[in-house]
């Protein structure tokens, strides 16, 4: 049984992508996939039980069926970090060595998903490379490439693991496409040089970051006014109708794909956004917009959402919400795949782990 | 076209009511004031209304009554089966009262659909929904439920607000203003504007459209109808939701777009409307248009009792753009024959406040018979020897023989108000200020202008579509819908000259393509995120050798990280350094209504903070273009000052020809723009520094 600990200098670098799409790409090479986050910080409640948000989904897409709990078997919770400060004994090793030997029965690969940032949980034992020696396993670094100096970031966290034997390699993400070439022609061969094996850059993806606009339903608590059948669409970004009629119409054309947030009082900016065929309205402050509008809105099939918040708190929440969604959905799951098969190096990947896969 | 709409032997109602108060009600008694028409009233729980045999439905009607225009006015979920029974009776016009559809919301919404394909199914016309009806007064249909009957008149006019026709109709009942057609547009659902322009057109009782309009349906198709329209009758539109807070009652109102102000300007003019600012001011000027004959010139003659309104006039007429005429002197003689030596015998002639009737004959004959005349304000203030009434039975006699116009101003309150009666039992309007006269006296001259000019179609230019076809749909491919300077190339296809550039992706690119070039040189930021490039510091001017190069480079690429952190850079673009011409701006915005709007100001960094610009629908013509470049308020800085050579104004013209050509080509190029256009001294031509446009996804 081979296994890999996925960890990143920062969160949201796309470390719950890889290991789906990289088990569902060893999946359909025969080979049968665990998975478990050691230490779950995204806590949420399934059935009566507190459970790891990037567990459940990914459990769910890999169809996984080890229990939540040994998937899981640590949850970052306040009383955890009191105890570990004050220095009480929660044998969290044992935990963490019995949720191993579960998960990894009978599996060929168990891909270990490492919480938030490399070093964090050292305060309780449990940093990325504490939890990578615990259970013998090596390390593959996801980084996300927002600007250059990520490469101090990716320096920083060899030192942080110490051994180079521990690092299989890296993969460089979310890689704007305008630095592609910087990356490629520089980056890559600089990183290469200091032993550090890169398998693959993936670029910036517009389907990844964009959010469903059921999603948005969902997390703003919003009420659907017309076209409830039209949620099941992708928003890449949000912009904001607080200008004058005339530059809202431009700032509208000029994004696809996107929702516009508003006042239910602003007819006009409302009207600009159906005709500039926005992918959906969200009216702050709880007022209705006019029948006229939600008519146009109507015929036009752009679906149009009342929220309670008023303008900055819906911003704020969309802010969160675009570019860190989760993946829940087989449409992103199968753009996550396309992406990793066309950018990584798999079986370089599979052999740095110990596991043979065809092509 | 509508005949029977507007002039039918046979009615139905169906709603009819006989409940005081009911729509139902007030539809089938204004019916009933024209004792030659068969009236129907439908509903199935009835058997007679006012004396009138009841019909379950339009499809029990017999053959003998057999309908021509049905009026619905029965909750709006029922309305749908009304006109589909209509449909199947072979009623021809509907007009729908009832209100509940689009303006309702979504429910309404369908409900209009479901109406429009059922006209659509049947061929039937239909007026509404949402609306007051229509009046036609040569054929005495009241086919509305407005408070009164319009007199007869010359005037049509059309609403897109019920209430304002009924303010309307109010008015012109107290003063005597008569109409040839009344119509209240309502939601627009089928007919619009645009329908019934060519209706009045033809219409032999319609010599002045009015209309007050929150929109236009089709703004491309009005422009030209209206422009074919207003060489024959003059159309008078009132347009609100020019403002922002007035354009955000608009689409809340009627779910569209109230359209930019400068689009209804620019459309308006193009197609030769006199647009009103109030309604107070169109139902001015429609009055005006009523009775007045059209002035041959912009030179106006003013007689008055009181100097100091008289001064007044003047100023509002020079404001105007309206000339005080220049007597002849057998014309000052006349003048001298009878008037007091204390009087004013040059415009504005003043006849002094204790004059009569007589002497006011005397002055408007004489100025009458003036070449240099071209149309006469008459003023009158009432002194305690003022034979008001006297005066405005004299004038409004010579209103009636005259060939030119003659706008009154009887200024004052109680003491006028018999004065005004005279003038409006005679159909003559009295502005209430000498303002008002001179905005219509100047509405008549424009529309002088607007029937005489020659019109001239757009000229298709030969430019190379294919080419800038392919550029669009490479440049589609992508993600992104703006497109900047790598995208100068397609102006080539049409011909519009573009500076030598090269794009450089890094430093030693770009000294390579500068010495390439020869210096000197000015380097862009290429970035499609960033649209004001000096705001970031995305220019640098004037770059001599190498080491300017290189310095430009590395403190533009730090500018714009630390302004722009998140904009996508390209690289730079590297022009040949133009200097010795005038920086000018052509630019296009895809109006909701109209389409392309053109824009043409001075360009360069200062433009969007001077705001001079000019505006035009495309396509135009080559006078429309010359008509852009002229009337902004620095054209002096192109044509040239104190001395100074023109800049090549035939070369913006050109371009903008080109321009007007490209964007009407290419719909999905929804905004456009290339600023700078370096324009060169006269003879020497203009060249494209920089170009931004927006493609639709």
């Amino acid at each position: 049984m081979a296994s890999i600990l996925i960890s990143s200098s920062e969160e949201f670098s796309g470390k719950s992508s890889i290991c789906m799409g990289l088990g569902k790409i060893f999946q359909e090479n025969g080979l049968k996939v665990g998975y478990m986050k050691p230490v779950g910080n995204l806590l949420i409640d399934v059935h009566g039980s507190l459970t790891d948000e990037d567990s459940e989904g990914i459990k769910k897409l890999l169809g996984i069926e080890d229990p939540a709990k040994y998937i899981t078997p640590i949850h970052l919770t306040d009383s955890l970090i009191d105890d570990a400060l004050k220095g009480v004994e929660k044998d969290l090793d044992e935990r963490l060595q019995e949720a191993y030997s579960v998960v990894s029965k009978d599996k060929d690969i168990i891909f270990i998903e490492g919480t938030g940032g490399i070093g964090g949980g050292s305060m309780y034992g449990l940093s990325d490379p504490e939890i990578a020696g615990k259970l013998d396993t090596r390390m593959l670094l996801v980084t996300r490439f927002d600007s250059i100096s990520a490469v101090d970031r990716i320096l920083c966290d060899m030192r942080i693991i110490g051994n180079n034997e521990t690092l299989t390699g890296l993969i460089l993400n979310e890689v704007p496409l305008n630095m592609a070439d910087r990356v490629n022609d520089i980056v890559v061969p600089f990183l290469e040089k200091k032993g550090i094996k890169v398998f693959g850059v993936i670029y910036e993806d517009d389907t990844l970051r964009s959010v469903f606009i059921s999603e948005i339903v969902e997390d703003l608590h919003a009420e659907v006014l017309v076209a409830p059948d039209k949620l099941d669409q992708l928003v890449e970004h949000y912009l904001v109708g607080a200008m004058e009629v005339g530059s809202a119409i431009k700032y509208f054309r000029r994004q696809p794909n996107s929702v516009v947030i508003t006042g239910g009082d602003r007819a006009d900016i409302q009207m600009a956004a159906i005709d500039s065929r926005v992918k959906c309205l969200i009216l702050t402050g709880n007022m209705r917009p006019s029948g006229a509008v939600l008519a146009s809105a109507e015929e036009a099939a752009i679906p149009v959402i009342l929220v309670r918040g008023d303008t900055m708190n819906t911003i704020e929440r969309m802010e969160n919400l675009i570019g860190h969604a989760h993946i829940k959905q087989q449409v992103k799951l199968d753009r996550v795949v396309e992406l990793l098969k066309n950018h990584l190096d798999i079986p370089a990947i599979a052999e740095s782990i110990g596991v043979e896969i065809n092509g | 076209m509508l005949e029977r709409m507007f002039d039918p032997n046979s009615v139905a109602v169906i709603g009819a009511s006989r409940k005081e108060g009911k729509v139902g009600r007030a539809v089938l008694e204004n019916l009933m004031q024209n004792s030659e028409l068969t009236i129907v009233p439908i509903n199935p729980g009835a058997d007679e209304i006012l004396g009138l045999p009841c019909y379950p439905s339009i499809m029990d009607v017999p053959d003998d009554k057999k309908v021509d225009l049905a009026v619905i006015v029965v909750p709006a979920k029922f309305v749908p089966q009304a006109i589909d029974e209509c449909g199947q009776a072979g009623v021809g016009n509907v007009i729908v009262i009832s209100a509940g559809f689009k303006e309702a919301g979504v429910e309404g919404a369908r409900l209009e659909r479901e109406c429009i394909s059922l006209c659509e199914q049947y061929g039937i016309d239909m007026i509404g929904p949402n609306c007051l009806g229509i009046i036609d007064t040569a054929s005495g249909l009241n086919a509305s439920f407005a408070a009164n009957m319009a007199y007869e008149g010359n005037i049509a006019m059309m609403s897109q607000s019920g209430a304002i026709c009924t303010v309307t109709l109010d008015w012109a009942e107290r003063i005597g203003v008569g109409f040839s057609k009344f119509i209240s547009l309502g939601n627009k659902a089928t007919l619009s504007e645009n329908d019934f322009l060519k209706m009045f057109e033809e219409d032999d009782t319609t010599a002045v459209i009015a209309a007050y309009l929150e929109g236009v349906k089709d703004g491309p198709e009005f422009i030209k109808i209206a422009q074919r329209v207003s060489r024959s009758k003059p159309i008078i539109i009132v347009k609100s939701g020019r403002t922002s807070v007035g354009s955000r009652a608009v689409s809340s109102h009627t779910g569209t777009l109230a359209g930019s102000d400068a689009a209804y300007n620019a459309g308006f003019k193009q197609a030769g409307v006199i647009r009103a600012d109030s309604l107070e001011e169109m139902l001015d000027h429609s009055r005006a248009f009523s009775v007045c004959p059209l002035p041959e010139g912009r030179n106006i003659a003013i007689v008055t009792n009181a100097g100091g309104l008289g001064i007044l006039t003047a100023d509002a007429c020079y404001n105007a753009g309206l000339s005080i005429a220049s007597f002849e002197e057998s014309t000052v003689e006349r003048l001298r024959e009878k008037l007091p030596p204390a009087a004013n015998f040059y415009d504005p002639v003043d006849v002094l406040g204790d004059a009569g009737a007589d002497l006011y004959a005397h002055a408007l004959d004489a100025v009458l018979d003036d070449i240099n005349v071209n149309g006469i304000i008459v003023l009158v203030s009432p002194q305690s020897m003022t034979d008001v009434p006297g005066i405005a039975e004299t004038v409004a006699k010579k209103i009636q023989q005259s060939k030119k116009p003659i706008l009154c101003n009887f200024a004052g309150g109680s003491r006028i108000a018999a004065g005004e009666d005279v003038l409006n039992s005679y159909g003559i309007p009295n502005y209430s200020s000498s303002e008002r006269a001179v905005a219509s006296m100047n509405a008549l001259c424009n529309y002088f202008t607007i029937k005489k000019r020659k019109q001239e179609e757009p000229e298709k230019l030969n430019c190379d579509v294919k080419a800038a076809r392919s550029f669009i749909d490479t440049a589609s491919e992508g993600k992104r819908r703006t497109h900047g300077l790598e995208s100068l190339d397609i102006l080539k296809a049409y011909d519009i000259p573009v500076v030598d550039s090269r794009i450089a992706k890094t430093l030693p690119e770009a000294i390579k393509a500068a010495d390439d070039m020869g210096y000197p040189v000015v380097m862009k930021i290429l970035s499609p995120d960033i649209s004001h490039k000096t705001d970031v510091g995305g220019i640098r001017l004037n770059l001599k050798h190498a080491d300017d190069i290189e310095r430009a480079y590395n403190s533009m690429m730090s500018d714009v990280r630390h302004y722009m952190p998140d904009a996508t850079v390209t690289g730079v673009q590297l022009q040949k350094m133009v200097s010795g011409g005038k920086e000018v701006i052509i630019g296009m915005d895809r109006d909701p209504q109209f389409g392309p709007l053109l824009m043409f100001g001075l360009g360069g960094t200062y433009v969007e903070f001077l705001k001079d610009v000019s505006f035009a629908v495309a396509p135009i013509s080559a006078s429309e273009a010359r008509h852009m470049v002229s009337s902004i308020k620095t054209y002096p800085l192109i044509a040239g000052v104190r001395g100074e050579a023109s800049s090549d104004i035939d070369s913006i013209i050109q371009t903008l020809l080109k321009v007007s050509q490209l964007v009407t080509d290419f719909p999905e190029i929804l905004e456009f723009e290339i600023n700078p256009l370096m324009v060169m001294p006269e003879g020497q031509g203009c060249v494209a520094m920089d170009i931004r446009f927006t493609l639709d996804s």
